[in-house]
Order: C-alpha cells, then structure tokens, then sequence
C-alpha cells in the first residue's frame, strides 16, 4: 500500500475522496480512513493499493507516497 | 570538525618550534588562519620532512628514508577546528587563502570506548534529574503541570511506569488515540519501550498530562509486533492537530515525542522520486509535521542509532542517517550523551536529509531509568534522549505556553543555549550542545523581565 492525497472541501468524506479519484473500496485501506494533513490547503491523505495508486488521474490525487515501516530507536543492538 | 593544520612558517619560526628549550605557542606561529578556531592550548610541533636517502623519489615513501627537521625542511603542526558547514569548501580553500598553509587532516577525538549498545548503564535517573536541573525547573514553576505530552511509541503501562518513578502520573485517555486495528487501553499496554519513553519525558516533567499513542503496535500490512507504517504516525499527527485546537489559543501546551523512524531505504521510494519519503519535505507526513508546528505544537524527534563509533545492525542508510521527519526543520532532533556528558557511539550524526544541521543538540541517555527491558538494562538509545528532552520543553511550557514563546523561539533557544561541545557553535556530533535547564531558566527569567 502507498499514501496519495487529494484536495476535498472541508470535513471531507472517504467516500467523497474515493469517488474524485474513481477507486473503489477494494481499491483502498478503509480501516485507515481519510486523514487531514493539512487543514489549510484542504489536503487529504488515504492508503491506496499500488495498483489503484498509478491509475489515478494526477489531475485529482497527488503521490503515491512511500509508506514505510518505522521501528523504534531502541535499544540499540 | 576538528583539524590538525600543517604550516610551513618562516625558518626562525620552525626553529623555535622544533626547539625543546624554547616555547612558541599557536598565536607566534599561526594567527589568524581564516575559518580556522585555532586552539591556544596546544602547543605546535615540529613534523619532520622525509627525504630519499639517495636521490629518489621525493614524492615516495615506499623506499629507504631519512627525516629532516632543519628549519628549512621541517613544517610545523597546530589543533583546530572548522565548522561542518560546507567543510569540503572550507578544506580546499583555506591553503588557497594561506599560503602558509600545507595541508589539512582530520583530528578523530581518540575514544577507547565509547558507550555503545549492549553497555551497562551510565549512571541512573537521578543523575539525570541533578543534570536536567529538575528542582531549579520546579522552583520556577515549570513541572509540566497542565501540558499534554504525547508519547507515539509501543503503548504505555502507567503501571510500571508508576511503580519506577515512586510518584503517581497523569495519562489523559480521552485524548488518547490508537491506530485502527490496535486493541488495548491507553496506559495498559506491555511494559516495552513506549513505557520506558514515558518514564524518560516524566523526569522533567513529573506532572506533565501523558497522551498514549502506540502507532509502532500497528498491525497494517507490512507491519510487525513492533514497527508501524508511516500512515500511522500520519494519523497519529491529524488527531493531536484536533487536541491542540480543542485548547485555548493563549495556552495551548503540546509536546510530541517520537522515538522511531524508517532505519531502511528499501521500503522508500529513491531519492528524486516525488513520492520520496526520507529526502522530501513534501511528503504527506512531512507535511503534517509542519502543519502541527504551525499550529503550536512542539515536536522532538531521536536523531537514531547509526552513529559511526557503533551504529545499530538495522542502519542501512550508507550515509547522512538522519532523514525524513527526523531531519525536519520544523522539529528539535535529538542525540544523545550519557550522564558523563559523552556523546555515545550510537548516536546518529548530521548532516540531516531535509536540513543539514542536525541533530540541534544532544539530551541524556543510556541512563539506568525505567527498567522497561530489565532491572539491569539501561534506557538508552537516542530513543531515550528524546523524551528527556521532551521532559524539559514540557517543563518549560508549563509557564511558556505556545501563544507566549512560539515553537520556533523555543528549539531556538534550547539551541542558544546547550552547551556547545564544540570551538565552532554547531558540529555534526552534538549538534549546538547538550541541553542545559539551567541556561533555559536563565533566558526566560531575562525574557519575562523583558517582557514585563
């Protein structure tokens, strides 16, 4: 899975943000959600199969973004 | 960086130097060498020049030598230090601006052994609290009364927590988050190393508000018992955007603590790549760090454990090990001392992927603390110095709320004021310093007054 981002009016819906980008809910981590990032540009993030993620018009959605695993620094080996 | 710096002075200097009765000093034979803090303690000395002994190569030292230190051969040596900041171009330059100057050579700090991982502990928690000067922090009201500090790690038990500190705690599980898929309540997570950072922020900040976040207990594909993805952590941040603005804006107080990061490219897109993640300040994550900051919050990232002295088996950045939001510019990293004040080998150095200077400064660890992996097992890792640190913005928040001394002034203050390790203000081991509560009480008494 990949994180993309979509511009969406305020108080946005999944559902609003999976149909600006054409995907559906196989398509996407439901369980995730739509997440704000950054309330002052109206910009959404969701985690997307990478397959869906290349389909998506750049016109709509930005990314895909890396989603990598992150570990705790300690205690070091 | 510091450097030994040979020069080529006149003869009369070379002979002073190379001269056990007599006693010339740095200033007689290098005085202002541009870029350069010359250290006046050391005493210069003469290097020798090597010679073929019969008519060779005088480029050679594979072959029979002799070594001269005639005034007219020998050159001379002296200590130093160059800032990090473009140290390659400060390198080639200065023998261009000094004709003097013959060459320059790192001079590694010469560590026998340096605190590494699998070390017992350095000293214990108390020593931190006298270094952190808990008590001058408390008697200036700064205990982390009313601040809400949030812990995104592997859960924490207040339990254990609790029966470590001797002292009861506060965890607000109403503002309390944990990522879909994570079961378990707030404060009741396996002792691991959540607990052990919460302890750590709790030093200097005993009566700070715990907010539990286990984002690293994430089960999301491509996840394990103790790794997240960065979409938690993504998720993470949106929920403690909605804490901050649920409070006042004359007294918003939030401090997040991050003790993790991404140890690996493999699972990055490349560098370039715009959906990059650790050289790419757009990234969605960096991003919302921004914002967070923006809005009042102050957050502290470990700068890691892939110091050169001793760097933790997972590091597989071949090089500048301090990326994404652990670099941010909007974030204090922090290294990591232990209670000698030495910065310990694992500690990760600068420069940082999406800012050069980091880490900003260092904060204490491999302390004897919580006992979260075992009675004899220290709090280390940068992972410890991060909360630490965290304890001391929380501290000072208790008075200093984010409307009153904003993010930014306060990570530049905790930069003015660490004690600085270096000759040069800011280098790539400890960044501005270790971190000195004491210096942060005496720049927001004189603050306050000038307010007043």
């Amino acid at each position: 899975m990949v994180l993309v981002t979509v511009r969406l009016a305020p108080r946005a819906t999944l559902e609003q943000a999976m149909r600006r980008l054409k995907l559906s809910e196989k398509d996407v981590d439901t369980g995730y959600g739509l997440v704000l990032i950054d309330p002052g540009e109206d910009l959404y993030g969701l985690r997307v199969s990478e397959a869906a993620a290349r389909r998506i018009d750049p016109s709509a959605g930005g990314g895909p973004y890396a989603d990598p695993p992150i570990e705790p620094y300690g205690p070091p080996d | 960086m510091r450097v030994l710096i040979q020069l080529r002075p006149s003869p009369d200097v070379v002979a002073a130097v190379a001269d056990p009765g007599a006693t010339a000093t740095t200033a007689d034979v290098a005085d202002g060498l541009p870029g350069v803090a010359l250290d006046p303690s050391f005493t210069p000395v003469a290097v020798p020049r090597p010679m073929p002994v019969t008519g060779g190569d005088p480029l050679s030292l594979n072959q029979a030598l002799t070594f001269s230190l005639a005034a007219e051969d020998a050159t001379v040596m002296v200590r130093g230090e160059i800032s990090d900041d473009e140290l390659s171009t400060r390198l080639t330059l200065l023998p261009a601006l000094h004709r003097d100057v013959v060459g320059v050579f790192a001079d590694p700090v010469i560590e026998p052994n340096p605190t590494c991982g699998g070390d017992g502990p350095v000293g214990d928690w108390h020593d931190v609290e006298r270094l952190l000067d808990v008590a001058g922090l408390g008697a200036e009201g700064m205990d982390g009364s009313g601040v809400a500090l949030a812990v995104l790690d592997t859960g924490i038990n207040t339990a254990h927590v609790t029966h470590r500190l001797g002292r009861d705690l506060t965890l607000d599980a109403a503002r309390s988050w944990n990522p879909d898929g994570v079961h378990g309540t707030p404060g009741g997570f396996p002792v691991d190393h959540g607990s052990m950072c919460a302890f750590d922020a709790l030093i200097a900040a005993p009566r700070a508000t715990l907010l539990d976040l286990p984002v690293l207990l994430s089960r999301r594909p491509g996840g394990s018992a103790l790794d997240g993805m960065l979409s938690d952590a993504v998720a993470a941040f949106a929920h403690l955007r909605t804490v901050l603005e649920d409070q006042p804006a004359e007294s918003r107080a939030l401090v997040i603590t991050n003790s993790w990061g991404s140890f690996s490219p493999r699972w990055d897109f490349p560098v370039g790549h715009p959906g990059n993640y650790s050289d790419n300040p757009a990234h969605p994550f960096n991003l919302i760090v921004s914002s967070l900051e923006q809005a009042g919050a102050d957050v502290l990232f470990a700068a890691g454990n892939c110091g050169r002295e001793c760097r933790d088996s997972r590091c597989a950045y071949p090089d500048r090990p301090i990326t994404g939001a652990n670099s941010h510019p909007g974030v204090l990293s922090i290294g990591g001392v232990d209670t000698a004040g030495e910065r310990v080998g694992y500690s990760s150095q600068g420069p940082g992927r999406l800012t050069s200077r980091k880490p900003d400064i260092c904060s204490y660890t491999h302390f004897s603390g919580s006992g979260a992996f075992g009675d004899r097992e220290p709090d280390s890792g940068t992972s410890a110095a991060c909360p630490v640190a965290a304890g001391v913005v929380a501290a000072v928040r208790t008075v200093w709320p984010a409307s009153r001394l904003a993010p930014a002034q306060l990570r530049t203050l905790l930069r003015r004021t660490a004690d600085d390790r270096s000759d040069v203000g800011f280098d790539f081991d400890y960044g501005y310093g270790v971190i000195d509560a004491s210096g942060v009480i005496s720049s927001l008494r004189r603050r306050a007054a000038r307010v007043a």
